[in-house]
């Protein structure tokens, strides 16, 4: 995690730990939202979904950093193609592998693989930058908070909302989350199920590119940068419980605290063998998630 | 008869090297022989219906005991190879009962992780395993006081190590043993019901699976003669479930089918990685889309089994 | 008076804050047939699968030839002598029924890799004759999941039966049978005991033939037993007959 250890007190590193927590978590919250909608619904581990937000990434890369597009705009944009990107694959991909574990798992690689030699095709192997669109920081109980992360976060915000907004008012969404809950009862929803599948993977992957696209200005792009954002979104995912969206939610904000925690108190790859540690003693004791539930 | 031509053809593929006598042939079909031990531990696992992300840790783990016991320890390497596959074996006995309570994709994760936690102590534990710096110095192979110094010599050892841990697996496969291990995967509230102690049997496929990536990895330790952590990651998860995936996990065959064909491609293509990420994930998706059992399912059918 | 077979004391399981199985107590003697009857969501299901060891009970006792099995694993349960059909069809149904059977009997004997040596076998029924007593001789190397849905549970009974089983456990073995196959099974579950020795514990919602075949019937309702008697004394009871059968119901 960056930016650590920068305020000097008691109170101040650990409010700072709570703001980097917070500012990681949002952008897991995103990608694990997606990925439990995906599995909720299609029964499929999506490992492609890193490579989505991959794409949204390179989407800005593109708009705004070659073309100049307004960064907003770009990431809109970048997002949307993202989306539409994710409806052509499951009705190509996936459809066929609905609620198949393994097979849903391989294919998923599958893609994730194509994608990555897409783009390293297309991008070569460096890692790329572009310019921040937002700079400075501003502090709040000793925490530094830089600005492009704030916007970052509250873009994560509003994103969060307009998907809560879909999934509790509109008849699609109500549907999704019917079906998400219990498989069965697609049919009694009154839509059609091809169409929940579609869009459940779109969304997921707008959810995916719009997160990396926000992410762009912040870390490098490159092809395997979709790696870890999928590895967390999964390991939130299983922690929250498989297919909750509130578990999603609950997950990716715990792990992102979770995660500034153990950065702060000690080295990173100790951090991350305890991080490790952690997914294997939640899913030991609560296989089915914090918040997944108990009876098949 | 089929199956008796893909016999043939693969001995005949075998004793290519020698008449082709390229030390890149030699090693590229040595590496073959080195993945077959491996990709058929996996293969057990993905049998009993449990994707183990742990193989290339368990991989790792014989590579490095087998080596440590002959440089430290001054172990005569064959029993080292042995005694080093063992240890990924006692490794998955110790973490079996616990992992393996858990199915599907909660499997998969805790595997992964666990994978990860013992990719990342080769690396970090640099006073045993050397680190990213790796393991330097390990010495030739040697057996009856007869060193292998060549590649051939390699191979040879890797092609009789290859038959055996395939003559074992199938012989799992054709046994009581393996109709209880599908029983359980069938349906294992079924199985129970009759007696079986589900978790017990698949502790001991585990065991048996880590033992063959031991043995797998033993040899390549030797035949490498250098050790970084780099192998026992994520990438090679990658490639086994394309072996597995192309190959077919159907029957015994497949992988090892799966393993012919998959494994020269990243040596042919090794100035271009992409490529070979590209073909990867085409062959996944293809497989997935079109031919979910794999190449054996065109030669075999799928009641009696190779 | 023989000593009792199986001993099911003041069991109780919850979901939750669902009590499906209430305070149930009976025994089954060696050579009984014993029924369970109760309208659907009764507990039925739920107190096979205590029995069987899927469930652990949340109070209450389970013992088999006196041994207290309460809490025991499905296979350890299983390794006693107690075998189970299930509701649903289970069956391995892309083998032969003879490779049906030959597992259950490889299930049964090999049941723990470290046993798998040192152990002696012990015995199982022959597979033919098993299969000749359920009239599956002639369908042995057929693919079970082929088979008409009423042979299917037939190959699930020749699956329990090749355990060696002392009690079966079976769960609506006449659902979705016609008039005929359904007269078959009740035949088929008396020669199970008369010509087997396998004490039968029985759910069925049939019944015709719960009241024609079993020795004593336990009736549940809403988790709890209202009733345990002959079947002329449980068709009389009062209690019965308000909660569970109406005033409609058909008794042969
Ligand atoms: N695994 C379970 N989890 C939660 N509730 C269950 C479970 N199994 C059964 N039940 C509930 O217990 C009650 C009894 O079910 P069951 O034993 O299947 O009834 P029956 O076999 O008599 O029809 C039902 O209300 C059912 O929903
Ligand atoms: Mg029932």
């Amino acid at each position: 995690m960056p930016h650590k250890g920068v305020a000097r007190g008691e109170t101040a590193v650990i409010a700072q730990m709570i703001v980097n927590g917070l500012l990681g978590g949002l952008i897991y919250v995103i990608m694990a939202l997606g990925f439990t909608l995906i599995f909720g619904i299609m029964r499929i581990v999506n490992f492609a979904h890193g490579e989505f937000y991959m794409l949204g990434a390179v989407g800005v890369l593109v708009l705004f950093g070659n073309f100049g597009m307004n960064y907003f705009v770009a990431v809109v944009v970048a997002g949307l193609l993202t989306g539409a990107l994710g409806v052509i694959a499951e009705r190509v991909l996936f459809r066929s592998v609905v609620g198949e574990e393994m097979p849903g798992m391989i294919m998923s690689l599958g893609l994730s693989i194509i994608l990555q030699s897409v783009v390293l095709l297309a991008l070569g192997p460096e890692e790329q930058t572009v310019a921040r669109p937002f700079s400075g920081i501003w502090r709040i109980a000793g925490a530094v908070v830089p600005w492009d992360r704030t916007v970052v976060s509250i873009s994560a915000i509003i994103i969060l909302v307009a998907f809560y907004i879909f999934l509790k008012f509109s008849r699609l969404g109500l549907a999704m989350q019917a079906v998400a809950q219990d498989p069965t009862t697609a049919s009694l929803m009154g839509v059609e199920s091809g169409t929940i599948y579609a869009s459940a993977y779109g969304i997921a992957c707008l959810l995916a590119g719009l997160g990396g696209a926000l992410m762009a200005p912040i870390y490098t792009i490159g092809p395997y940068m979709g790696q870890s954002p999928m590895l967390k979104a999964f390991v939130v995912v299983v922690i929250g419980g498989l297919g909750s969206i509130p578990g999603a939610m609950l997950g990716g904000l715990l792990l992102g605290l979770t995660e500034s925690v153990l950065a702060t108190l000690m080295d990173s790859t100790t951090a991350l063998i305890a991080s490790f540690g952690v997914v294997l003693l939640v899913v030991l004791m609560r296989p089915n998630g914090l918040l997944g539930r108990t009876v098949r | 008869m089929k199956v008796r031509a893909v016999y043939a053809l693969i001995l005949l593929l075998a004793a290519l090297p020698w008449f082709i006598g390229s030390r890149y042939i030699f090693h590229i079909a040595t590496m073959i022989t080195i993945m077959i031990p491996l990709v058929l531990g996996m293969h057990l696992m993905v049998r009993i219906g449990q994707l183990s992300l742990a193989h290339p840790a368990f991989w790792g783990l014989g590579a490095y005991a087998s080596a440590l016991l002959t440089m430290r320890l001054g172990m005569p390497p064959l029993l080292s190879l042995l005694v080093g596959a063992a240890v990924p074996s006692l490794v998955a006995l110790a973490v079996g009962p616990i992992f393996l309570r858990i199915k599907g994709v909660f499997f998969v994760l805790l595997t992964f992780a666990f994978g990860e936690i013992v990719d990342l102590i080769f690396q970090e534990w640099t006073g045993l395993f050397g680190g990213n710096s790796g393991l330097y110095g390990i010495p030739k192979f040697s057996i009856l006081g007869l060193r292998l110094t060549q590649i051939p010599h390699y191979y040879v050892l890797g092609l009789i190590a290859a038959i055996l841990v395939y003559l074992l697996m199938r012989a799992i496969e054709r046994s009581d043993v393996g109709a209880i291990l599908e029983s359980l995967n069938e349906d294992e509230m079924l199985s129970r019901s009759m007696g079986a102690n589900a978790l017990a049997w698949r502790v001991a496929a585990f065991v048996v699976s880590a033992f063959a990536a031991g043995i797998s990895g033993g040899i390549y330790a030797f035949y490498i003669g250098f050790l970084s952590p780099d192998p026992f990651g994520f990438q090679t998860i990658v490639d086994l479930i394309v072996m597995v995936t192309v190959g077919g996990a159907g029957s015994v065959l497949g992988p090892v089918l799966g393993a012919i064909v998959t494994v020269p491609l990243p040596e042919l293509l090794r100035d271009a990685r992409e490529y070979q990420l590209m073909i990867y994930g085409v062959c996944l998706i293809g497989f997935m889309k079109f031919a979910k059992q794999g190449l054996i399912s065109f030669i075999v059918d799928k009641r009696r089994g190779a | 008076m023989t000593a009792p077979l199986l001993v099911v004391d003041s069991l109780t399981r919850r979901f939750g804050g669902l009590v499906a199985a209430s305070d149930v107590s009976f025994t089954v003697a060696p050579g009984e047939i014993f029924g369970i009857i109760g309208p659907n969501g009764a507990g039925k299901t739920t107190l096979f699968n205590v029995i069987a060891g899927h469930y652990r009970p949340t109070a209450g006792r389970v013992s088999f030839e006196g041994k207290d099995i309460s809490g025991h694993a499905a296979d350890e349960v299983g390794r006693r002598g107690i075998a189970r059909t299930f509701q649903a069809v289970h069956i391995f149904k892309n083998e032969t029924v003879r490779a049906n059977l030959h597992r259950a009997a490889v299930l049964a004997r090999r049941h723990n890799p470290l046993t798998w040596l040192s152990r002696r076998p012990h015995a199982t029924p022959d597979l033919e004759g098993t299969a000749a007593f359920l009239g599956l001789d002639m369908l042995l190397d057929n693919v079970a999941g082929s088979l008409a849905y009423g042979l299917q549970k037939t190959v699930g009974v020749g699956l329990a039966m090749m355990v060696g089983p002392k009690l079966m456990l079976m769960d609506e073995p006449a659902a979705g049978l016609n008039p005929s196959e359904k007269i078959a099974a009740a035949a088929l579950i008396r020669r199970l005991r008369d010509e087997r020795g396998i004490s039968v514990l029985l759910v069925e919602h049939d019944m015709p033939l719960v009241m024609g075949i079993c020795d004593r019937i336990l009736v549940l309702n809403q988790g709890m037993p209202i009733a345990l008697g002959t079947p002329a004394d449980v068709k009389s009871d009062k209690s019965v007959i308000d909660a569970y059968l109406g005033e409609d119901y058909e008794f042969a």
